[in-house]
């Protein structure tokens, strides 16, 4: 049990790592980043093609970071130029054309079979310890990106993001561009996501594009929904329900024979599909948001 | 690449446009007056082949099995269940937004996307399903190899192409839809008149992905991922011929299937879908009104 | 110190503005008049830089700003207001100003993260000029209050206060007075009195004439794109061309 504890609360922090960086592109600053899987993918498959090349892991992390806000900066410039419908649009192209470059590139990410093997962090201390370690370290990881996010929304900058989300035309009649504003948070989230996937392309040792749906988005933006846009601990309440329902889904087959996991996948599909639209019609604020959004 | 070569795949690539049209059709309408992109639209083209599939199913062997009957039955009935599916998801869903922000609805209509493809394969599995169709060999002109069902594929969707455009040019209500679409002030009808008008829209959209799911369906196979990855070529030939403009969708839906033949010599075929993302990009980075759209909707 | 020289504005092919030339000396008042459709939105539009010239140029302090996106313009001094107010809602009358303000070194990510030397003192006279603002549009009481929770007439003087924030050479405002009921007519010109004494030159687009009358030195009037008529208000309202573009109506 205490295995599985330890498993299910390390899947909730990678959660939370996306769903904080997500929150504060859509929450704070009112961008629509319909593609954060790709970030997740783009940090995931980074770490592990370098720690298989030999790398160590401090180093494969800090690329897998750096790849993935390299790789929100043309997201981001479009951003800038691009309606919020746009925006979700091409996110989402991004995200779809960055799993089939992952699928079809063979050669270095060996397409569809995936990357068995990577190296588990912390694997050295063996057993119980290691995945113990994962979570302390994702622990750590999830506190400094909470601090981090929370000094942002409490400083001018953050003002500044709120202005833009609220009325970005007279963000710039009054001199200021909102164009550095909002690659800065693109950046900064998709590091946060790309450090995810690290985290969990060491955790799970096995990474493949299929993992990198945009399903694996809309689950994130459902934490967010759920725990109310725009807030930090909404975020991370709204994570702790996402992965209480996938989980529990799972647990619901254990009790009901004879459903097959590809039903159940259809289930939570549908049950994604369902509460997206429900939030959306009756209960915009989310579960704990304040006023509507 | 030789010149029959390059025909080849720009006749694939009509074929291809002519069936992506219907769904960035039913995208630029839908986005013109209810302003926002119908993510939907994609499964409801699965769930249009899905229904056509399994009707003709039904009716193969008996009186009304032959092809041309069976498919014209079973793409009714696909046409029916889709408008009805898009319509109550306009009462249910969409209508209720109306004061919301466009997220909202484009968050809903994600949702709805996910909802009618859980249910198509919980209902019905996720086996690909093909239609009941003889075979047909390519005619071949001096190396410029044409099939007849590609024809019939393209002929259908350029006539139901020409019937709509021809309805919202001089059709009644066609007219008064039209007129919305190119004013959206216009939407500020109020009483029956809009919400009739609306139920048109909604049910429109529903046959334009119903008969573009068959199509696509009988050009390919029926799987639960059919409409979906047909959606970013849709939205980027919506992109691509301008917001607004109906015409323009067709013609930039064209443009997008012979563009995304001509780059597989270039990228092979399974970049297709990276094609439409590529020029989705590039189009809203230099001109985000389109070739025929307005700059004003644009930014 | 503004010089929009035969600037031109088209949407498609339909010219809104057709070549307007216009002059604002420093700290003078001109009001802009017109019916609607007159192209007055539309030439502030151009002049601020939310819409491109089809032809002519704009010179402020004699910088050419003709191709500068609007931020920029504004960094040079020039500030508009808009129709229908554009407030920050989900932030507090005062943090709208904050916002407002020039402040880049505090809003950066490092400064977020790392501090900044001299953060406590240049927030504090941030505040203290904010409040000056405030005093000076009369919406010290709504300091701490939502943006989104004022009426339509605080949300004009909102839209002002930010504007001074960043110490603005030349406001051009959109219609100032619309919506605003009459007694606070009064206090809004109180208002614009005391921002113009203060050296700012302001270009205000108005229905309301007979305010426009009280308050301008100079009257500014639009009609199908052109200028038909520049001068001393009361002789402008005289001149039978501008009576006849308003229809024969007594203006």
């Amino acid at each position: 049990m205490d295995a599985y504890l330890i498993a299910v609360g390390s899947v909730v922090l990678i959660y939370a790592l996306l769903a904080i960086g997500l929150n504060l592109q859509y929450g704070e600053t009112g961008l629509i980043n319909f593609g954060h899987v790709a970030f997740f993918a783009l940090g995931a498959y980074a770490s592990a093609l370098l720690a298989l090349r030999g790398w160590p892991l401090p180093a494969s992390f800090a690329v897998a970071a750096a790849v993935a806000a390299v790789a929100a900066v043309p997201l981001g410039l479009a951003a800038l130029r691009l309606r919020q419908d746009y925006l979700a649009i091409v996110t989402l192209g991004f995200s779809e054309t960055v799993r089939l470059v992952l699928q079809e590139e063979r050669a270095i990410t060996s397409g569809v079979q995936g990357l068995p093997g990577i190296p588990k962090l912390f694997g050295a201390i063996g057993g119980k310890g290691t995945d113990l370690a994962i979570l302390l370290a994702l622990l750590a990881a999830v506190a400094l990106a909470a601090w981090a996010t929370h000094l942002l929304k409490a400083s001018p900058f953050g003002r500044l993001l709120r202005a833009i989300r609220d009325n970005e035309a007279a963000v710039t009649a009054l001199g200021k561009d909102p164009a550095r504003y909002k690659i800065q948070v693109f950046m900064f989230g998709a590091a946060l996501a790309g450090i995810a996937g690290a985290f969990y392309a060491h955790f799970l040792t096995f990474i493949s594009p299929e993992q990198f749906v945009p399903l694996v988005t809309f689950y994130v933006w459902m934490s967010i929904i759920l725990g109310g846009v725009g807030s930090l601990r909404g975020a991370l309440a709204g994570t702790l329900l996402l992965v209480a329902f996938l989980e529990g889904s799972r647990f619901i087959r254990d009790l009901v024979p004879g459903v097959a996991e590809v039903q159940m996948a259809s289930v939570r599909l549908a049950i994604v599909g369902l509460a997206l639209i429900l939030f959306v019609l009756y209960r915009p604020q989310g579960l704990f948001g304040r006023r509507a959004s | 690449m030789t010149l029959v070569g390059v025909a080849n795949l720009a006749v694939n690539g009509l074929v291809e446009g002519a069936v992506i049209a219907l769904p960035a059709l039913a995208l630029t309408l839908v986005m013109s007056i209810a302003r926002f992109p119908n993510a939907a639209t994609g499964d409801l083209m699965t769930l249009g082949a899905y229904v056509a599939v399994g009707v003709q199913a039904l009716l193969v062997g008996s009186a009304f099995g032959t092809p041309l009957l069976g498919m014209t039955l079973a793409t009714v009935a696909a046409v029916i269940v889709c408008a009805v599916v898009s319509v109550a998801a306009y009462e249910l869903i969409f209508r209720r937004l109306g004061r919301a922000a466009m997220v909202a609805s484009l968050l809903a209509s994600i949702g709805l996307a996910f909802l009618i493809r859980s249910l198509i394969t919980l209902v019905i599995g996720h086996e690909q399903h093909t239609f009941a169709l003889p075979l047909v060999r390519a005619w071949n002109f001096g190396g410029l190899r044409i099939l007849p069902s590609d024809l019939v594929i393209g002929a259908v969707a350029l006539v139901v192409l020409a019937a709509v455009f021809a309805w919202l040019r001089f059709g009644r209500s066609g007219r008064l839809l039209r007129a919305v679409a190119d004013n959206p002030d216009l939407a500020r009808l109020s009483g029956i008149r809009a919400q009739r008008l609306m139920w048109l829209l909604w049910a429109l959209a529903g046959v334009l992905s119903a008969i573009g799911g068959v199509l696509l369906g009988v050009k390919s196979v029926v799987m639960p991922e059919l409409g979906w990855e047909l959606l970013l070529p849709a939205f980027a030939a919506m992109i691509l011929g301008g917001i607004g403009s109906p015409a323009g969708a067709v013609i930039g839906a064209l443009l997008m299937g012979v563009g995304q033949e001509l780059s597989v010599p270039l990228v092979g075929p399974t970049y297709k879908i990276a094609v439409a993302f590529g020029v989705l990009f590039v189009v809203l980075l230099l001109r985000p009104a389109g070739l025929f759209g307005r700059p004003e909707l644009a930014r | 110190m503004l010089d929009v020289r035969n600037v031109c504005v088209e949407f498609d092919r339909f010219r809104a503005v057709d070549g307007v030339t216009l002059s604002v000396p420093p700290t003078a008042i001109v009001g802009i008049a017109g019916t609607n459709g007159a192209g007055k939105t539309t030439l502030f539009g151009a002049i601020a830089g939310q819409l491109p010239l089809a032809r002519g140029e704009i010179l402020f302090e004699g910088h050419d700003i003709s191709r500068l996106p609007p931020n920029r313009r504004a960094r040079w001094g020039l500030a508009r207001t808009f129709q229908v107010p554009r407030e920050f809602g989900s932030l507090t009358v005062l943090d709208n100003l904050r916002a407002a303000a020039p402040n880049d070194t505090h809003e950066s990510l490092r400064a977020a993260w790392f501090g900044r030397p001299g953060a406590a003192r240049a927030d504090a006279e941030l505040e203290r000029r904010a409040d000056d603002v405030l005093a000076l549009t009369g919406l010290s009481k709504m300091r701490d209050q939502l943006a989104s929770s004022l009426s339509g007439g605080q949300k004009k003087l909102l839209e002002l206060a930010r504007a001074l924030m960043g110490s603005p050479k030349c406001i051009l405002l959109d219609e100032p007075f619309a919506g605003v009921n009459p007694v606070l007519v009064a206090r809004l010109l109180d208002v614009l009195r005391a921002v113009h004494a203060r050296g700012i030159a302001l270009v205000v687009i108005e229905h309301n004439l007979q305010a426009l009358k009280a308050f301008a030195q100079r009257l500014v009037v639009m009609d199908q794109g052109r200028v038909i008529a520049d001068g001393e208000p009361g002789a402008v309202l005289d001149d039978r061309r501008v009576q006849e573009a308003y229809m024969g109506g007594v203006v």
